[in-house]
């Protein structure tokens, strides 16, 4: 009996993953909440790691408008300007 | 017809079963083995070539072909003709508004409910009374289930992965329901919301699992209300306060009522929407106490307007019953209707 498979199979790839960073310092990170109440003593306690240990310029925090959509498209294009995103979920 | 899904050969249908089931793509009941036979069966019925994008889910920008649709509605037990049902109820859910992703990957838990309106409902042989939300006929439970096995195999929400469901409710494995048009004097739902009382279509809304009410002790439009609203004002207290879309099913006895005083699905619409709505410092009442903070007395509309109400004729003929279904997520994923139909544009066989 030959069946076929119920899956997702698309295996093109379009994406280059970006460059790694070699270090952190002097860097802008940028931190993309998705604005549940828990993360804003998260993302403060991590933003002040991410300064005073390993020495980034600039933290950037930003809250998404719907915690369960992507990010704004204004949002997205910010991103450009950062080194580094964390994009935290959680509740 | 080009198939361009992957080839499986097994011995016999218990090797089907079990290949499919230790692979991930069963909701863990078994399925019909989906030969090329079968699927090329529902893409000519629905005059759908294999290649057909029914829609790409917007988040993770995967496109949902005809072939893979197809191949999980005869997994699910759909006949040919059951399959433009699910290719609509697909449509529906991929509109931006519903946001799948958020609502299938939520720990809230919530199906995807189906109502299905139009000459269809009796095509397929869908019931619209007796155990109307408990899988009354088989189109309404294959359509329902087709979406499920669907959402598992295209876009990986099985429990633990893309399905981050606390508890999810039994609506996962099939939710789908047909409106009893015939016995009804009201609008149908398709009729309100695409103002075609002709047309056959599909609403789609992420939701939580009903919760039944009953009212046998009056004829009175404004209390029976009261108890739909004040079921409604319970969810919102003890589980989600946010305004959204709620579905409210009314079988005959209780539709008689209103039926009776005149009472339009409008008149009701206006009637809770004025009556569901909490103060925050309820929440006290229920434990929740730390969340009122200052704002105790900020007012909370279950329905943002009157028309988030989606009232829907169905039920067994006996019975001082009705249901509300709440949403998901208040209004984060808006309930979302496509019309039933063919593509004019593609090759017909």
């Amino acid at each position: 009996m030959e069946l076929l498979n119920p899956s997702y199979e698309e295996t093109k790839i379009n994406q280059i993953p970006a460059d790694r960073l070699l270090e952190l310092r002097g860097k802008t990170v940028g931190i993309i909440s998705n604005g549940k109440e828990n993360t804003a003593p998260f993302f403060e306690y991590l933003s002040q790691i991410l300064e005073d240990k390993y020495g980034v310029q600039n933290v950037v925090q930003r809250i998404k408008g719907n915690y369960s959509a992507p990010a704004e498209d204004e949002l997205m294009a910010e991103i450009v300007g950062w080194d580094a995103v964390l994009s935290g979920v959680g509740d | 017809m080009e198939i361009v899904s992957s080839r499986l050969n097994v011995s016999d249908f218990c090797a089907a079963q079990e290949l499919y089931h230790a692979n991930g793509w069963t909701d863990g009941l078994p399925v019909i083995p989906p030969t090329r036979t079968l699927v090329e069966d529902c893409l000519n019925w629905a005059m759908l070539p294999s290649e057909h994008v029914v829609g790409i889910e917007p988040v993770r920008e995967r496109a949902i072909t005809a072939e893979k649709l197809a191949i999980n509605s005869v997994m699910a037990g759909c006949l040919p003709m059951h399959f433009p049902l699910v290719v609509t109820a697909m449509t529906a859910i991929l509109h931006k508004d519903f946001l799948l992703h958020g609502a299938t990957a939520s720990t809230g838990g919530s199906a995807v409910l189906l109502i299905v309106n139009g000459p269809i409902r009796r095509e397929l042989g869908m019931t619209t009374e007796f155990n109307v939300l408990g899988n009354s006929d088989r189109a309404s439970a294959t359509v329902g289930r087709s979406i499920r096995l669907a959402l598992i195999n295209l876009l990986n929400v099985r429990p633990g992965e893309i399905d981050r469901s606390t508890l999810g409710h039994p609506g996962k494995f099939s939710y789908c329901l047909a409106e009893d048009e015939e016995n009804s004097c009201w609008e149908s739902l398709a009729s309100e919301r695409l103002g075609d009382s002709n047309v056959s279509a599909v609403t789609a809304m992420a939701a939580m699992a009903p919760r039944q009410v009953m009212n046998e002790w009056t004829t009175d439009p404004r209390e029976i209300c009261e108890t739909f609203s004040a079921e409604i004002r319970s969810n919102q207290l003890n589980y989600s306060i946010w305004p959204g879309n709620y579905v409210l099913i009314i079988p005959p006895q209780l539709r008689s009522h209103f039926e009776t005083s005149k009472w339009t699905k409008g008149d009701i619409k206006e009637c809770v929407f004025e009556r569901a709505r909490v103060l925050r410092g309820e929440w006290a009442n229920v434990g929740k106490g730390s969340v009122v903070k200052d704002r105790a007395d900020r007012e909370y509309p279950a329905l943002n307007e009157p028309d988030d109400l989606i009232i829907v004729a169905a039920g067994g003929p006996a019975g001082g019953f009705a249901a509300i279904i709440p949403p998901w997520l208040g209004s984060k994923s808006r309930a979302s209707t496509a019309a039933v139909g063919a593509c004019v544009d593609c090759e017909v066989w």
